[in-house]
């Protein structure tokens, strides 16, 4: 039932709690982030072999840990708290893809890396656009011999630069496909790029007839790439409940505490309503992102859920950490402060699937399924 | 952090209610013996002790009852006893002797009692605790005089929640006293106020030495601050709590409009619907999580976010819908009440009627305490932020300047 966690759930999210307090905490993140670092060896190793977080919500005859979406998203609103970025988001959604679809060979050959946290793996399938758009993928795969190689561009791929394999994208003769490519593969040029969220690295990739391995069915690319850009969806909207968590906690206590006037700033109520609102827009989100995290990946429910959730959940987060800067004053806006680790996160988290308007675009077959026929045309704006 | 409510309290409530609807046919049954079934049945408020229109379960397991009830047919109490069933009663059942308890539930809850609320007054609104109407014990009589104002459906109403003062020496919280009273005593005359809308659903009440016996008062003499945070705390959550369907409410009605009206639609507004949207099934969402999570405990200050979300979500859709209906939005469509409603309420207005609507949701942000006052509740009290900056505090009622 929605809204209703399982003991194990509540100390799984507990236990990611205390383990990313004390191996990847905030100011960790921060180091990376300015080395330009994706990862903390250790952390990486504690969070996937020692905890096994990447073996959640993979079956466990594919050697995971079971468990759903739900166990999933705990971890990733744990995640946002710190800010944790790198290749923790890439990774289980390439696992999430090579799941969906279900190519026996290519699940045996990479699952049990990706899961024992050896190996990362990212997604190309924005192609040479940068949008989701599984459905006419830029890169092309041209045939050779039994296989395929691609060719193109693919931009804004997370991790791109040091992910071990790639999940490409791209159009095949039978329609969209997606391919597995060793990111050290002949052909791959990576070009890595100055990105605003520097928890998340990313890349641009450049395929000049890299041989590749098709993944599953020929033409059956788009429907896993939406399948995942779901999970994407609900995921992140996870992530943003956690970040905002910290925000509202964070900014309250310095309300609490600042002095202004002979008053903790917090008595003024031009500060204390903006942080009502913020702890409200907290409370919305997190019941729309487990509201969707509760649903069954590939249900109607699950599509309706990540759309509400991704485009609320986008803005409010983006929104909170805007009122952080201002509330904090000058002390907000220095590169010292974390709050601009959140703002730059906010900022690329809220369009990282997709702007919140697509994810409303999504919402209006869901919503209004009778107005979607044919001869409902609208008015241009 | 959370429960799930006990499988077997859901089934008892489900049984119970199918139980009600066999037994008396919502269709062929008149209402008010069909809501005493209810009643009697302890499905009024599960969440109530049996014997007082409860079952003892949690309180979240009322949808469970209504649905099967509402649709089997059957009434929904709330729409006709608003201030009855969302105030009157768990107030009545938390603070009034058993016996006074006995006698007035089971009439509120077959709606044949209607319910009001006597707090505001026309100098204490958002300051309730500094309300003037004076209560003055005589024998075991309490003799009421003052004037309260914006009482909605007083002039229907058989009974009423009322706070009045009962110590003017005392600081202004301390000398509150917290009384039922009886809208048919000689002393009560209710003069209805027109609204902005043109409906008059809200009144002046000016009480003239009406008399209360003591046995009606609830709570012990100047302790009424206390008891009205349980009438306040409710009030909140039964204007907040929303409805569990997805799509219902204000949105449904936007949904609606946009539906009926192909010619009206724009890319740019349907962006602005379809946020709407999300918000309000943000909002529904977590009045949903809410009810899961807190079972059977009592309603903390995060009761007041639903009623500060809804409220604002209401303004901002019929903002919308004038928006949509664009120079049509200038008409007006009736100055009598809506069709088919049968007293004056505003709150039925359809799609059909976006102009009233689009008025009557201005007082969303004010009735139930204003948004401001609900942002300094979440704020003091979810957040743990200081208080305003306030000169009554500790000071007697009589000395505090009042506007
Ligand atoms: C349609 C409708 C139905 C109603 N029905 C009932 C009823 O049945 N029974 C009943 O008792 N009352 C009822 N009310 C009254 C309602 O509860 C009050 O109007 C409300 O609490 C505000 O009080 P006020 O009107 O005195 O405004 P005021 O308290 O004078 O407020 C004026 C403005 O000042 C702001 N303000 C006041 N104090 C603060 C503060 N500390 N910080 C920041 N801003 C502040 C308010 O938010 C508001 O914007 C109803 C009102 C309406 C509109």
């Amino acid at each position: 039932m929605e809204f209703t966690w399982t003991p194990e759930q509540l100390d799984l999210r507990s236990s990611t709690r205390r383990l990313l307090e004390t191996r990847a905490p905030l100011a960790r993140t921060r180091e990376l982030a300015e080395a330009g670092q994706r990862r903390d060896e250790a952390a990486w190793s504690a969070m996937t072999q020692q905890a096994g977080l990447l073996a959640l919500g993979v079956p466990e005859e594919h050697g995971g840990a079971g468990g759903s979406r739900v166990e999933q998203s705990l971890v990733f609103e744990e995640a946002g708290r710190v800010l944790l970025g790198g290749p923790l988001l890439p990774t289980v959604l390439a696992i999430e893809a090579l799941l969906a679809a279900g190519d026996d060979a290519a699940l045996e050959e990479h699952l049990p890396g990706l899961v024992e946290g050896e190996r990362t793996a990212t997604l190309a399938v924005l192609g040479s656009t940068g949008r989701w758009r599984p459905s006419s993928p830029t890169t092309v795969a041209a045939r050779s011999g039994d296989g395929a190689v691609l060719s193109g561009t693919e931009e804004l791929v997370l991790d791109g630069a040091d992910a071990d394999l790639l999940l490409v994208l791209a159009r095949a003769e039978g329609g969209p496909t997606l391919y597995a490519v060793p990111r050290d593969a002949e052909g791959v040029t990576v070009e890595r790029l100055d990105v605003l969220d520097l928890t998340r690295p990313m890349a641009r990739l450049h395929l000049a007839a890299v041989p590749a391995r098709p993944l599953g069915l020929t033409g059956g690319g788009a429907g896993v790439v939406e399948r995942v850009h779901r999970a994407a969806a609900v995921l992140v909207a996870a992530e943003q409940v956690g970040a905002m968590d910290t925000l509202v906690a964070r900014t309250a206590e310095y309300a609490r505490t600042r002095r202004a006037f002979g008053r903790p700033i917090g008595a003024f109520q031009a500060v204390k309503h903006r942080l009502a609102d913020m702890a409200v827009q907290l409370e919305m989100s997190r019941s729309a992102a487990a509201w969707a995290a509760f649903q069954d990946p590939g249900s109607a429910d699950e599509a309706f859920g990540a759309a509400v959730a991704a485009s609320y959940c986008g803005e409010a987060f983006l929104q909170a950490a805007k009122d952080t800067i201002q509330l904090h004053g000058g002390v907000g806006f220095t590169w010292e402060h974390d709050a601009h680790l959140f703002l730059r996160r906010a900022r690329a988290a809220a369009t990282l699937t997709g702007p919140p308007s697509e994810h409303r675009a999504a919402l209006v077959p869901l919503v209004l399924p009778d107005l979607v026929a044919p001869g409902h045309t609208e008015v241009p704006s | 952090m959370t429960t799930t409510a006990p499988l077997t309290h859901r089934d008892l409530v489900a049984d119970t209610a199918r139980r009600v609807v066999a037994e008396h046919p919502p269709e062929s049954t008149p209402r008010a013996e069909f809501l005493g079934a209810c009643f009697d049945a302890g499905l009024a408020w599960v969440h109530f002790p049996r014997g007082s229109g409860g079952l003892g379960v949690e309180a979240g397991l009322q949808d469970v009852a209504d649905s099967i009830l509402q649709g089997a047919g059957g009434p929904v109490p709330f729409s006709i006893n608003p201030m009855g069933y969302g105030m009157a009663g768990p107030t009545v059942v938390e603070h009034a002797r058993p016996e006074v308890a006995a006698e007035l539930l089971r009439p509120l809850a077959t709606c044949e009692e209607l319910w009001c609320q006597l707090f505001s007054e026309p100098g204490a609104g958002s300051d309730l605790a500094g309300l003037a109407t004076r209560a003055v014990l005589d024998g075991d009589t309490w003799v009421v005089t003052g004037a309260k104002v914006w009482t909605s459906l007083a002039h229907r109403a058989r009974r009423a929640l009322l706070l009045a003062r009962t110590d003017p020496d005392a600081p202004k919280h301390r000398g509150l006293t917290y009384f039922v009273l009886d809208m048919t005593d000689p002393g009560v005359e209710v003069r209805p106020l027109r609204q902005m809308t043109g409906a008059a659903e809200f009144n002046e009440v000016h009480l003239d030495g009406a008399r209360i016996p003591d046995t009606h008062r609830l709570g012990e003499v100047g302790d009424g601050w206390r008891v009205a945070m349980t009438t306040l705390m409710n009030e909140r959550r039964a204007i907040g709590g929303g409805s569990s369907r997805r799509g219902s409410g204000s949105i449904g009605a936007a949904l609606q409009l946009w539906r009926e009206r192909p010619d009206l639609r724009t890319p740019a507004l349907r962006d602005r619907l379809t946020a709407l949207f999300a918000l309000a099934d943000a909002a529904r969402l977590t009045g949903e999580r809410q009810r899961v999570e807190s079972g059977d405990r009592p309603i903390g200050p995060e009761g007041s976010i639903g009623k500060l979300v809804g409220a604002e979500l209401n303004q901002a859709v019929y903002d919308f819908c004038m928006d949509l209906l664009g120079v049509e939005a200038t008409l007006y469509g009736s100055y009598d009440p809506p069709d088919g409603v049968d007293d004056e309420t505003d709150e039925h207005a359809g799609p059909h009627d976006v102009q009233r609507a689009f008025l009557r949701s201005r007082a969303n942000t004010i009735e139930g305490g204003t948004s401001e006052v609900l942002r300094n509740i979440l704020g003091e009290r979810l957040l743990g932020l200081p208080g305003d900056i306030r000169v009554d505090t500790g000071r007697p009622w009589r000395e505090v300047p009042r506007g």
